[in-house]
């Protein structure tokens, strides 16, 4: 899966037939075979694109960003990049006419040991649901698959769930970064970021841990595309998504 | 002062870890969902003193706790009532095992501010009671350049006893404080040889090819000056663009020190916390009228890395970073403030 | 996915055993056009109800976000009822059906983490209906006492 000839291509055809201001898309990091996401606003830069298995993070992300905003820009998606996208537009959070989407026909990322992501394997739509452009050929709906965590996690008594959740708050630092790097999450003022908090204060004890990633879980449930990029982000390494898939219907 | 280093092998060097927990409260890294924190532990099964670097948090909450209470107070309606936390009971040192040395020369870093205005008692009195017995890295990770600071790693005295494998099994035992050398003695007893200079070379050597794995390097004295002057570079836009300002640098960082205050109330009973806050938060800097001086995100990249590199350097004489790679580790996007820094120094000045 | 079913008296935190002389604290959330009109019968119908809840009125069960019930676990209360109109008789046409779509959501994620689902619960009352009003808080108390207080996630439990 490499698309990064094909993207540089388009990109540098809609800057110069002047269709966007601005591109999301992913360089290589310059000191091993990891991938960074890029915001590029000149034509310039379009050779350092790239698009492999490598590219992880989800761009919609950046539609938040004052970088994006009123701003006519061109993405690249991937399956469940392209779903989050979708949810935006349906939120009324982006114009669609501002957006020039490359879709792709996704394989499936590993992250940076190499292994291919659990959402990946358990991907129902790879496919890009939006899109101007699709890259490679489609691969249609799969069957879904039920996260083997989760199960093994919901046929467990409440006590040995306790200790499971209770050892995730704990571990929590509360820096927020699942909030921050969640496309989804695009109110100006957050629930759960401290300075505007409402209910509780704020402080980063493990009990508005509990308090915020319960009440962020729930703002998500039903909403929440499977792009585990709060996952990725998270520096203690939490697996909160298993607070999120359960709520999902 | 020149203090004595002991030579043992992997074997001794458990018995010591051992005897150390169990005499002891001993905090060594622990793994949690493939990160290594922190913790309080009783036997040395449950730890890894040799986590690896990439993968361990900093050392920072147990001298400055991720929230820590300040006062608890009470409104009755005779009026209101306030108790002050007192400092912790601490009995006998608490020994740290498996510190990074970067992360032990961020405490020291520390200790210029917490002694600067306010004195913050409870931070010096956890460090006067900690002993810390580092790990120094056999090899460095992709985002390391502590190398390219303005401290000493191989004399580095913020630590006290610094733990170095040599060749064949040999572990050297270095004592850099007087702290160090007295509790190795008390602990390791008269048997144990003293290193000879032949033991100092060999870990000078082991040292020289530590140094050379960095890929990371720089010259500091470069980028502090040269930053000074570029305060309104566009660079630092250019090269924070991805970034997706979701605070994990700053609570990551071991010498991150910015805090807020926050109560925590149920009815007329409340709790004052301090915990950490992160200067790359939108509400960092947001005025109680409305007014926000660094709305956008290169500004609160510029207000770090100057005060990285710059302000801190201007009024305590050392640089504030000191090149773990944390913060480049855990980023979402991946972005160095390395890259950051070095990006801007190399940026044209403006006219 | 299959359920769990747990039925140890304090399920949750089995080695803190309830004090005799502990008095459970139930949260009643209740809608103001129905079950708290409700509840104000059962009051001037003179029928006994045990008083260990304690009432508040919201506008309408809709009203009720999520994180009311989370605060309620984790100060005092050590069980939620919440309480609205029947299905169709919502006085805002529809906020009982967003309320029942979110109370399910919100208790799947609570049992999920940990707490039995006797801990927080939904129930419809009209303002007719003073006598099952008074059955439903004799419910909900005696489940609350069999699972015995409260420890789970509550402030003062964390180490940090």
């Amino acid at each position: 899966m490499d698309y990064s000839k094909q993207i540089q291509d388009i990109a540098a055809k809609l800057f110069a037939e002047g269709k966007i201001d601005v591109f999301v898309g992913y360089r290589m990091n310059g000191f091993d075979d990891n991938q960074v996401p890029v915001v590029i606003n000149d034509p310039k830069e379009v050779p350092a694109l790239v698009f492999t298995e490598k590219s992880v993070f989800n761009l919609s992300n950046y539609l938040k960003a004052d970088h994006t905003r009123n701003k006519r820009v061109g993405l690249v998606v991937k399956g469940c990049d392209s779903r989050s996208l979708n949810l935006l537009l349906t939120e009324s959070q982006v114009k669609r006419d501002n957006l020039y989407i490359i879709g792709i026909a996704c394989e499936g990322v590993v992250d940076e040991k190499g292994q291919k992501m659990q959402n990946c394997i358990e991907c129902i739509v790879p496919d890009a649901v939006v899109y101007d452009e699709m890259l490679g050929s489609p691969r249609g709906k799969k069957d879904y698959i039920v996260n083997a965590d989760i199960a093994g996690l919901a046929v467990k008594g409440l006590v040995e769930r306790r200790e499971y959740f209770e050892e995730i708050f704990d571990n929590c630092i509360r820096c927020n970064a699942c909030r921050h790097s969640c496309p989804l999450c695009y109110c100006a003022k957050c629930c759960i970021d401290q300075e505007t908090a409402t209910i509780y204060n704020g402080s980063n004890t493990a009990s508005s841990a509990f308090h915020a990633l319960m009440t962020w879980s729930l703002h998500l449930a039903g909403r929440c595309v499977d792009c585990r990029n709060c996952e990725k982000a998270c520096p203690s390494h939490l697996p909160r998504i298993f607070c999120i898939n359960r709520t999902r219907r | 002062m020149s203090f004595s280093t002991f030579v043992t092998d992997k074997d001794g060097l458990q018995k010591l870890y051992e005897a150390i927990i169990s005499k002891h409260e001993t905090y060594a890294p622990v793994e949690k969902f493939g990160k290594y924190d922190y913790k309080k532990v009783s036997s040395l099964k449950e730890c890894d003193p040799d986590s690896p670097i990439a993968m361990t948090m900093s050392v920072k909450p147990l001298f400055f706790p991720r929230a820590s209470k300040i006062m608890k107070y009470e409104a009755t309606s005779a009026g209101t009532s306030i108790h002050e936390t007192g400092q912790d009971q601490l009995s006998g040192p608490r020994v740290i095992l498996g510190v990074k040395h970067c992360d032990a020369r961020g405490l020291q870093v520390l200790e210029a501010v917490n002694k600067w205005d306010y004195i913050d008692s409870d931070f010096l009195n956890r460090r006067a009671n900690t002993v810390i017995f580092s790990k120094r890295c056999d090899k460095a990770d992709t985002q390391c350049f502590c190398t390219s600071l303005d401290y000493d790693l191989e004399n580095l005295d913020a630590l006290d006893v610094a733990v170095v494998s040599g060749p064949g099994g040999k572990v050297y035992l270095q004592a850099r404080t007087e702290k160090g050398e007295n509790f190795l003695k008390e602990n390791l007893g008269k048997e144990s040889a003293a290193g000879s200079q032949q033991a100092l070379d060999e870990m000078k050597k082991q040292y020289e090819a530590f140094a050379a794995s960095f890929r990371l390097k720089m010259d500091y004295k470069d980028v502090n000056e040269k930053m000074s002057k570029r305060f309104d570079s566009t660079a630092y836009e250019e090269a924070t663009r991805n970034c997706v300002s979701c605070n994990t640098c700053a609570f990551i960082c071991p010498t991150c020190h910015c805090f807020k205050i926050s109560d925590e109330k149920i009815k007329d009973t409340g709790v004052r916390y301090k915990s950490y806050d992160s200067c790359n938060n939108v509400y960092f800097t947001l005025e109680a009228g409305g007014h926000n001086p660094r709305p956008a995100k290169y500004r609160r990249w510029r207000q770090r890395s100057m005060h990285k590199f710059v302000y801190y350097k201007e009024r305590f004489g050392v640089n504030l970073c000191v090149g773990c790679g944390h913060c480049a580790i855990s980023c979402p996007v991946n972005i160095s403030i390395f890259e950051v820094v070095n990006h801007v120094a190399a940026a044209p000045m403006e006219v | 996915m299959e359920e769990v079913k747990d039925k140890i008296v304090s399920i949750e935190k089995p080695e803190l055993i309830a004090p005799p002389e502990w008095k459970p604290v139930i949260v009643g959330i209740l809608c103001n056009w129905c079950s708290y009109a409700g509840s104000d019968l059962t009051g001037t119908s003179r029928t006994q109800y045990p008083p260990n809840i304690r009432i508040i009125r919201v506008p309408c069960s809709s009203r009720v976000d999520p994180w009311f019930i989370i605060k309620a676990l984790q100060t005092t209360a050590d069980g939620v009822l919440i309480s609205g109109c029947h299905p169709g008789d919502c006085h805002y046409i529809s906020g009982n059906y967003y309320a029942r779509r979110r109370f399910l959501v919100t208790k799947e994620l609570l049992k999920m983490v940990g707490f039995h689902e006797h801990r927080v619960q939904f129930s419809w009352v009209s303002a007719a209906e003073g006598a099952k009003f008074a059955q439903v808080v004799k419910k909900v108390t005696e489940d609350v006492v069999k699972l015995g207080p409260l420890h789970l996630y509550k402030k003062e439990n964390f180490s940090k």
